[in-house]
């Protein structure tokens, strides 16, 4: 037997000629927590998915070693019996059943005829609610009854009924208090002590640091790093995460900024779900004429329900007030930010952004249609015309704009996205994630364009998650994080680093601009 | 046809580069629907040879493809204002009770009030209307699913109608009311129609090559349109001389060709008809553009009110007579109709061609069955698997494409 639970070697895994993962190498010892950082995007959610067989065996390369022994898993199923259990981080529990329900759902202890073994079950998820310290807990209560905290144990008690061996844990914290954050953590390190072994992701590297016994770094699908949590501290780990240059990725940029035209006032934004919680707790930010603003912080900061409140597109309960050119507008719906000179490219493209059963022309024009008709009629031929027109601007690689949208390619989609919300000539542009899934070619396209618009005097907000780019073409820089605005700082020097703290706020470092957003720009 | 569609890649700037048979073999998505359309087509050719086969050619008559065509009228009327309905991913179960309600309206308003035939008109086409609206803002507006609005709508319509006919048959209507369901137009007229479609068709085609040449847009060969224009000029001449070898074109029929028009180019060329595709494919999505969804679907409702209202009129003018019973499972009639003619039931895509097509599909099978004597339940049978096939048939070509 060998030392290790889980050897996994040289790990490469492909989508469509992109390497997720290239080459890595991950260990945990039977008993052991592994704390697996990297920036968004690393591909430490790949690499998981890997471990567990969502990718099954053969779509992959590399080697996968449990216990000693090679595994070929092709099914979730086959991990989990072999004691692999993934804990996502969207919960996986159905409210409306009780907690016992939910704790043995997929392997319900059972009577004959198929009926449900209710005493034997309460029984034993009393046990592990035991086990885990929630001896309050009603296991017969249906799950909704319970906060997030308790749900992520509930999950945790699932995991364990299966017997499994080694937990992985996919941002367990992301939607917990510092309370409920402190008896998770309690729990992991009491399963060590019972020899099972976790694999810990999270952005809160001083959760990483206070629970994890080695710390494995990756970057760009590559193995950087793994050391003794001894060895390190969270300093250290964000510049292994961080670690590149930013080279000739982004169009060099030569504009002017001119004076405020756009504000947001004090943005609250309540979560849909539990009208309690903020998701953004009272943000304020001033955008310049020709200025690109660039929003950061970690996945789950807020920064996605930020600025669908700008654009009128934020589902729940908010607040707040969005002035332009020194009026505040009504910003209630989409419609009507629009016809006021704000528009919006919303993160998740293929629900928010195309419309599939349209061709690629139809899909630029449907924000602009009006300007299209004479009397109701479409006037098609000068609705092509314009499409031609964009699809050349934009570089639109299309082979008729009569296609359907969903045959091009995620740059060419984002592009016609692009192009739609800028037909109604925006004067603030609010992109949110404007290069996800996009290739790097088109990348550059995309920031040249933004560029461009800036150029022209657009003032453009730009949400991403990924930090070169950010710093890559932002005038400014704001960092979100859990909902509150935590830096305003001038890229300028900017390092990855001083975002990145803020962002994951390790020590509070405070703004390198400590006035109002108003004054922010010289 | 279509040979080129691949091979033109539009990378370079203003690279209009057409393919070389003309931009119409480009719209990809328009030859799927046109295959479609031709699959449906050959459907009808199928059934329709299997029928005259049967009746030794008794089917295939001028006088019982007037029939054929009559019967098809009402359903197709639904079927018009339902293809909207399901295109924009909604659904409307309540449009059967809401004829019967408006055709009994018509009834009562004209043999017991003797109110005057244009106001009798105007009155239940405003009311089909507004009761299109009234669900369409439980829909929309109050988020009540339309599935559950309409089969709010199927029972109490009918409770109205019920109420207001006292459960009895209002007779007999006017003479004037009974046209619509009735009568002919003389031979000359449908002559006369058949010339002036025709010389539309030139019109349209001409224009539209005009505004091509004026932006500067590719332009199919001219020998192509002509061909095209003769084509359908030959089908136009051809339907008016089968229908006026027996009486004429019935005027139901002529009800539903300008609504197959009107409809068509709402869906093809109106803003109105690129959000009702739009709103159905991606509703989030349309929002997040700046559309007004709800308002689109209130519109949707209205019209598909107004269908009601128009097919009921028709149904109460062809019996003459209000029947609290009309329109029974007319809702399914034109659901169907749509599904089987392509629509898709997720939204998003689908033609008022098809949904017709469709309709005529339904009505060959009463009208072939009938005259075979085949027994109701047989009829009941036959019409729900075809329904069933016809949707699986589209599901597999679908799912193949993709």
């Amino acid at each position: 037997m060998s030392e290790y639970l889980l050897e996994m070697r040289g790990i490469v895994k492909e989508f469509s000629g992109v390497r997720a993962l290239n080459g890595i190498d991950l260990k945990v010892r039977p008993g052991e927590c592994v704390g697996l950082c990297g920036e968004n995007g690393a591909g430490k959610s790949t690499l998981m998915k890997v471990l567990s067989a969502v990718y099954p065996h053969g779509t992959w390369e590399g080697e996968i070693r449990w216990e000693g022994q090679p595994l070929q898993a092709r099914s979730i199923r086959e991990t989990e019996a072999a004691g692999i259990v993934i804990i996502h981080q969207e919960l996986m529990l159905v409210p409306q059943l009780s907690v016992a329900e939910n704790i043995f759902l997929g392997h319900e202890i059972t009577l004959p005829g198929g009926r449900m073994n209710y005493a034997a079950m309460y029984q034993r998820a009393d046990e592990l609610v035991r086990e885990l310290k929630m001896p309050e807990m009603n296991v017969a209560l249906p799950v909704l009854n319970y906060g997030g905290g308790h749900q992520q144990l509930i999950e945790i008690a699932k995991a364990i009924n299966k017997r499994a061996k080694l937990l992985i844990l996919d941002e367990p914290s992301s939607s917990l208090s510092a309370s409920e954050i402190a008896v998770l953590l309690d729990i992991i390190r009491d399963l060590k002590q019972k020899g099972v072994a976790c694999v810990y992701i999270s952005h809160k590297l001083d959760e990483v640091a206070a629970v994890c016994d080695t710390i494995s770094v990756i970057r760009d699908g590559r193995h950087i790093a793994t050391q003794p949590m001894t060895t390190l501290d969270v300093d250290h780990i964000v510049s292994l995460m961080v670690g590149r240059e930013i080279d000739a990725l982004y169009p060099p940029r030569e504009h002017d900024v001119g004076e405020v035209v756009f504000e947001a006032r004090n943005i609250t934004c309540f979560d849909v779900n539990r009208p309690e919680r903020k998701k953004v707790d009272d943000i304020s930010f001033s955008v310049r004429r020709g200025e690109i603003v660039g929003i950061a912080g970690l996945v789950g900061a807020g920064r996605t329900e930020l600025v669908s409140a700008l654009f009128g597109a934020y589902p729940g309960k908010h607040s707040g007030e969005v002035w332009l050119n020194g009026q505040q507008i009504d910003v209630s719906t989409p419609l009507k930010a629009i016809r006021a000179g704000l528009c919006m490219v919303p993160e998740d493209r293929k629900q928010h952004g195309i419309v599939p059963d349209l061709g690629v022309g139809q899909n630029i024009t449907l924000s602009v249609l009006d300007q299209f008709s004479r009397r109701g009629k479409v006037d098609q031929e000068a609705e092509l015309q314009t499409v031609h027109g964009e699809i050349a601007r934009l570089r639109l690689k299309t082979a008729s704009p009569f296609l359907p949208i969903t045959g091009l390619s995620g740059g060419n989609q984002q592009k016609a996205v692009l192009a739609k919300m800028l037909q109604p000539k925006p004067r603030v542009l609010i992109l949110d994630e404007p290069t996800r899934g996009v290739d790097v070619g088109a990348k550059y396209e995309i920031y040249k364009l933004i560029i461009d618009l800036a150029a022209e005097g657009v003032a453009v907000i730009m949400v991403s998650s990924e930090l070169p780019e950010v710093l890559g073409i932002s005038d400014r820089v704001l960092v979100v994080g859990e909902g509150r605005l935590r830096g305003d700082f001038i890229n300028q020097g900017l390092t990855q680093e001083t975002v990145l703290a803020a962002a994951i706020n390790v020590n509070a470092i405070p703004s390198n601009q400590p006035a109002a957003p108003e004054e922010a720009v010289a | 046809m279509n040979s080129s569609t691949h091979t033109v890649a539009l990378d370079a700037p203003k690279s209009t580069n057409p393919p070389a048979s003309g931009p119409n073999t480009a719209r990809l998505k328009q030859l799927f629907s046109q295959y479609k359309m031709l699959a449906l087509l050959i459907a009808i050719a199928l059934i329709w040879a299997f029928f005259a086969w049967k009746t030794q050619g008794g089917f295939l008559s001028p006088r019982n493809f007037s029939n054929l065509l009559r019967q098809m009228s009402i359903t197709g009327m639904l079927a018009c204002g339902m293809v909207f309905v399901i295109i924009s991913g909604e659904i409307d179960l309540s449009v059967g009770s809401l004829l019967g309600l408006l055709g009994g309206v018509a009834a009562v308003l004209d043999v017991i009030y003797k109110v005057p035939l244009p106001l009798n008109i105007a009155i239940v086409l405003g009311l089909g209307v507004l009761i299109g609206l009234f669900n369409g803002y439980w829909t929309a507006y109050l988020r009540v699913p339309s599935f559950i609005v309409g089969l709010g709508g199927m029972l109490a319509f009918r409770g109205i109608l019920l109420g207001v006919t006292g459960g009895l048959t209002i007779a007999p209507v006017s003479e004037g009311l009974v046209w619509f369901g009735q009568g002919y137009l003389s031979t000359l007229v449908g002559d006369g129609l058949a010339l002036a479609m025709f010389a539309l068709l030139v019109f349209i085609t001409w224009r539209q090559r005009q505004n091509r040449t004026k932006y500067g847009l590719p332009l199919a060969p001219l020998w192509r349109d002509a061909a095209k224009v003769i084509a359908y000029g030959v089908g136009i001449v051809a339907f008016v001389k089968v229908l006026n070898a027996y009486d004429g074109i019935p005027v139901p029929v002529l009800i539903l060709l300008v609504l197959l028009g009107v409809f068509t180019y709402i869906a093809n060329q109106t803003v109105f008809g690129r959000r009702i595709y739009a709103v159905g494919s991606n509703m989030e999505a349309t929002r997040l553009s700046g559309v007004n969804v709800q308002g689109v679907k209130l519109a949707i409702f209205g019209l598909m009110g107004l269908m009601c209202a128009l097919a009921g009129l028709v149904n109460t003018a062809r019996m003459a007579a209000g029947s609290p019973s009309a329109g029974n499972m007319g809702e399914l009639d034109a659901i169907a109709a749509c599904f089987i003619g392509g629509t898709s039931m997720r939204g998003g895509s689908g033609t008022v061609l098809g949904a017709l097509i469709g309709a005529l599909v339904m009505a060959s099978l009463d009208n072939g069955m009938s005259m075979l004597d085949v027994d109701t339940y047989w009829q009941m049978i036959v019409k729900g698997s075809i329904l069933v096939l016809a949707v699986w048939v589209d599901v597999v070509s679908r799912s193949g494409r993709r």
